[in-house]
């Protein structure tokens, strides 16, 4: 075994040196011809699964890279959105205070302006608390509006807070009339958070889909001319003594955070200050 | 018997020639063969050793278009060395196993750094331990170990699991 070994060893020393030394005397282009017929196909079979694999390696790497970039351009598209969001929030704030202002500033009446802190929208009670309380004077049923109309009136007035009655309340009822007939009658709350439109019949108003209702200032309890709602639906009775309409109020009270309490007293026209112009 | 020796030292020049790269850490790259070479001449006995070595040799010696024969011969002996002591070395441990790797880079770059100054070539002693032999050497070292832990538990996983 061990002299197997050795003889071994042996002949591939011998072999090497033989090689070795025909390559130095330059004798040794048939012997790397013959080694060359044996290696080539070994070096071209190493150098495609090299080629292969340096490939799968670099493909590998190179998803690894892109899913890295990709995780990282995630992360700051989501900051970005998040930065966005933030951004579009802060300017529609800043267009609704820009808004409120210039109806307060425009407001025959003296106004405090309020902040929506809390909503409470079941169908039984429809209702805002608005930071204004009994400390900044604020009165029961003082009309509260918003820029784009009539948002209810407060029914609670608590030292830091003000409960507001929001018109589509089912308790809310407030005196008004339709723009451009000027048929008069009231604007009640319903449950399912709609509003009805509550008017004699005998006056033929011709009351139509789309029509503008606005307060009527009737009873003082609101100035005339804020906006309540439109008309979407007319339920003729005949020759009833009441008939109804169903209004669509303009202010989405969902979306209500900032608030105007008309604090003033007197009889005003306010409908020019609104956009939908309620004269 | 024959086909697992010439799998293993073609897996050990394609895991140099296609990991190599890959390895190559500030230009270092470990000799992926001479590691192969020295495991199955402690598995195998000196004969497998030199062949292997043989074969490996030859093989890197036509690719880097070197003599051929040089790595050849110093594999042969590598393999052929360490298969005829092996069994009296505790290879099992890494304090072993890391000099022990070190040690025969050193003497294979000896060895072949003689050769070649015997067939008259001209590279300076000092800078080709310096740059070449020696971070080879420390590198082998550490793989090598890496590689024996790496066989010693894929075959405690297959004893466990037959």
């Amino acid at each position: 075994m061990k002299i197997r070994a050795l003889g071994l060893l042996g002949t591939v020393a011998a072999v090497c040196l033989v090689l070795l030394t025909l390559q130095i005397r330059g004798h040794a282009a048939g012997a790397s011809d013959v080694l060359a017929v044996l290696t080539t196909p070994v070096q071209s079979l190493l150098s495609r699964v090299n080629r292969t694999t340096v490939g799968v390696w670099s493909t590998y790497r190179e998803w690894k890279n892109v899913r890295a970039e990709n995780a990282r351009l995630r992360e700051e598209a989501q900051r970005l959105r998040v930065e966005a969001l933030r951004v579009t929030e802060i300017t529609e704030e800043n267009q609704r205070l820009r808004r409120l202002l210039a109806l307060k500033r425009a407001m025959p009446l003296a106004t405090l302006s309020g902040e929506v802190i809390a909503r409470e929208w079941g169908g039984w009670v429809r209702s805002l608390t608005v930071n204004r309380g009994r400390a900044d004077r604020v009165a029961r049923l003082t009309t509260v509006i918003g820029p784009d109309g009539l948002i209810g009136r407060v029914v609670d007035v608590r030292p830091g807070a003000s409960i507001v009655q929001v018109l589509t309340d089912p308790a809310s009822a407030v005196g008004a009339h339709v723009v451009r007939t000027r048929t008069t009658g009231i604007v009640e709350g319903e449950p399912r958070g709609t509003l009805r439109f509550k008017y004699m019949a005998r006056d033929g108003s011709g009351i139509q889909v789309g029509d503008l209702v606005v307060t009527s200032g009737s009873g003082g309890l609101a100035p005339r001319g804020i906006p309540v709602g439109r008309v979407v639906s007319i339920d003729d009775r005949g020759s009833a003594l009441f008939n109804y309409a169903q209004v669509a109020p303009v202010v989405d009270f969902a979306r209500i955070d900032e608030v105007l309490l008309i604090v003033g007293e007197g009889a005003h026209d306010v409908a020019g200050l609104f956009p939908d112009g309620g004269s | 018997m024959r086909t697992f020796i010439v799998l293993a030292v073609f897996g050990g020049g394609m895991a140099h020639a296609t990991l190599g790269q890959a390895l190559r850490i500030a230009d270092v790259a470990p000799d992926i063969p001479l590691i192969v070479v020295v495991l199955l001449a402690l598995r195998r006995g000196p004969e497998f050793g030199c062949g292997a070595g043989f074969i490996a040799g030859i093989l890197q010696d036509a690719a880097s278009g070197g003599l051929l024969g040089v790595q050849a011969l110093t594999k042969a002996i590598i393999g052929f060395t360490i298969g005829a002591v092996g069994g009296r070395l505790r290879v099992s441990q890494p304090l072993v196993q890391v000099p022990g790797l070190v040690l025969l880079t050193i003497a294979e770059g000896l060895a072949r750094f003689t050769l070649l100054k015997l067939f008259r070539f001209p590279a300076p002693f000092g800078d080709l331990m310096t740059y070449v032999v020696l971070p080879q050497a420390l590198y082998n070292g550490f793989l090598g170990a890496a590689l024996v832990l790496a066989l010693t538990w894929a075959e405690s996983v297959r004893e466990r699991t037959s």
